[in-house]
């Protein structure tokens, strides 16, 4: 790269030195004979410096042939198809438009061979641990759209994780008919208001059981904060359009490690307090306690 | 409300505000706010003896719940604990040919209110009659309300805020009570036993 574009430099150069000396013989065949060339034999002075002036052109044409041999073709032009007539506008205004246009090319070009080289490199290294299937041949029945789904099944979702712990009781109330909102408490230790999307988890808020139900108000209280912003983080990384029952079972397993927020000391440092919080980070797959700063 | 540890500071020949200048200074070194005083005084009443046995009446006020009367009747058999609004104050004072108070027993603490994370601290300089008596830490920890679940917790905090004067078990009045919901009472049941065993010793006899 750096090679090529220093033999493009070089070869301009020599077109330029070829240009300006071409100019210098029009110059001086223009001008004809002039009063320095003196009274005795003029001629033959006007003559030498003439063949002086076309043997440097000569030189400098060579010059400009061997660089340009040097040059390597550029491995194909960019195809635009009939976008290239855009450059022939002749309107003022509309002239800036094929530049930008060759440009966001670029910028897309670009995106899509650094996309790719990401997407080689990340599915080497998954750091994702929910198992996803993605393979063809076990797919299963797909489900036409997580977002519109019946409410039993929804229904039955909710039921189902209501056996599941026998510490989280949840109370459902559908203020839109088939994205419900659920209160699940925790123990005695907290609650936490979780709306639903079709089938997925949209939004939830932890918070005191003294406090209001209220999806918009965050807790008074920074380890309910703390604990809130997790579960966010739990959210997303729990969220699989593929399996959206899954998703939200393993969710409500994560959450439900929640029970001994108070009592379990850090698994890191021991301690119940850093920064006069308890451990309010759960690891994803093991569902140990961590403080945010030790995990 | 949280779960409330009231514990007892020593003061080592130290007078009641040096001591509390200390235990602010630490508390304000771990990054605490203060947010205003408070207050928790407590009087009693004995009934007069036409009444049969003796019973006696704590009638506590805490800042904290500045609307609330706190009351406990002790029988000598059991303690009735009651909550009421402010005019229970105007109803002792009706009552006044029932019940009668020693005025020398009025007892309270205060002192400086502080802010630290979901932690509440109250430094208290005890006084019964206004002579002073000792000090007085109060903690609560807001965001929890089972005793047992966040004992240790409170237990490392107090222990990392008074060092080895930090209590090593719970306050016997909340050994019985661990698992159960904690309330703004419990706090009062706690103030009352400190207040008893203070007016009981001898006192220290510095002015506060």
């Amino acid at each position: 790269m750096e090679r090529d574009l220093e033999q493009l430099n070089s070869a301009l150069n020599s077109i330029k030195t070829l240009r300006s000396n071409v100019r210098r013989v029009f110059e001086s065949v223009s001008n004809g004979l002039r009063a320095d060339h003196g009274d005795e034999g003029k001629e033959n002075k006007y003559i030498l410096e003439l063949q002086e002036l076309l043997t440097t052109v000569n030189n400098d044409l060579r010059d400009v042939e061997n660089s340009v041999a040097n040059l390597t073709p550029p491995p194909g032009a960019f195809s635009l198809g009939s976008t290239t007539s855009l450059s022939q506008e002749t309107t003022h205004e509309r002239q800036a438009l094929y530049g930008q246009l060759v440009n966001s090319y670029k910028w897309t070009d670009k995106i899509h061979e650094y996309s790719a080289l990401a997407g080689n490199i990340l599915s080497t290294n998954s750091f994702n641990k929910t198992y996803k299937t993605f393979s063809t041949t076990k797919r299963r029945k797909t489900q036409t759209s997580n977002h519109n789904v019946p409410s039993d099944v929804i229904e039955n979702l909710i039921t189902s994780i209501n056996k599941l712990f026998p510490d989280v009781t949840i109370t459902t109330n559908r203020p839109f008919v088939p994205n419900p909102v659920i209160q699940a408490s925790l123990g005695r230790v907290l609650k936490a208001s979780i709306a639903f999307k079709g089938l997925m988890i949209e939004w939830v808020v932890v918070k005191a059981h003294a406090e209001s139900n209220d999806l918009w108000t965050e807790s008074r209280y920074k380890v309910f904060k703390k604990v809130t912003e997790n579960c966010h983080a739990a959210m997303c990384h729990f969220h699989s359009p593929m399996m959206p029952d899954l998703a939200v079972r393993s969710f409500m397993h994560w959450f439900h490690s929640y029970n001994i927020l108070f009592s379990a000391p850090c698994k890191r440092c021991g301690n119940h307090l850093h920064n006069n919080l308890p451990p309010t980070w759960r690891d994803l797959r093991t569902l140990e306690p961590y403080h945010e700063e030790c995990k | 409300m949280g779960v409330t540890i009231l514990t007892q500071f020593p003061t080592e020949n130290r007078t009641g505000p040096h001591t509390i200048d200390v235990l602010s200074k630490r508390i304000m070194a771990l990054g605490a706010l203060q947010q205003g005083q408070f207050l928790v005084d407590c009087e009693t009443y004995t009934s007069v003896p036409q009444l049969g046995p003796q019973r006696t009446v704590h009638v506590l006020h805490n800042s904290e719940q500045p609307a609330t009367v706190f009351s406990l009747l002790e029988t000598g058999t059991k303690t009735i604990p009651l909550a009421t609004d402010g005019l229970f104050d105007l109803l002792m004072m009706k009552m006044s040919s029932f019940y009668t108070s020693k005025k020398q027993t009025k007892a309270e603490s205060k002192g400086p209110r502080y802010e630290i994370g979901d932690f509440c601290v109250k430094l208290g300089t005890v006084t019964v009659s206004s002579n002073f008596k000792g000090i007085l830490v109060e903690v609560e920890y807001r965001p929890c309300v089972v005793p047992a679940m966040c004992w240790d917790l409170l237990k490392e905090f107090l222990q990392g805020f008074l060092g080895l004067s930090g209590p090593t078990n719970p306050p016997a009045y909340l050994q019985n009570r661990m698992q159960e919901i904690y309330s703004p009472i419990d706090t009062i049941h706690q103030y009352l036993e400190h207040f008893t065993i203070f007016r009981k010793s001898p006192g220290i006899g510095m002015r506060a």
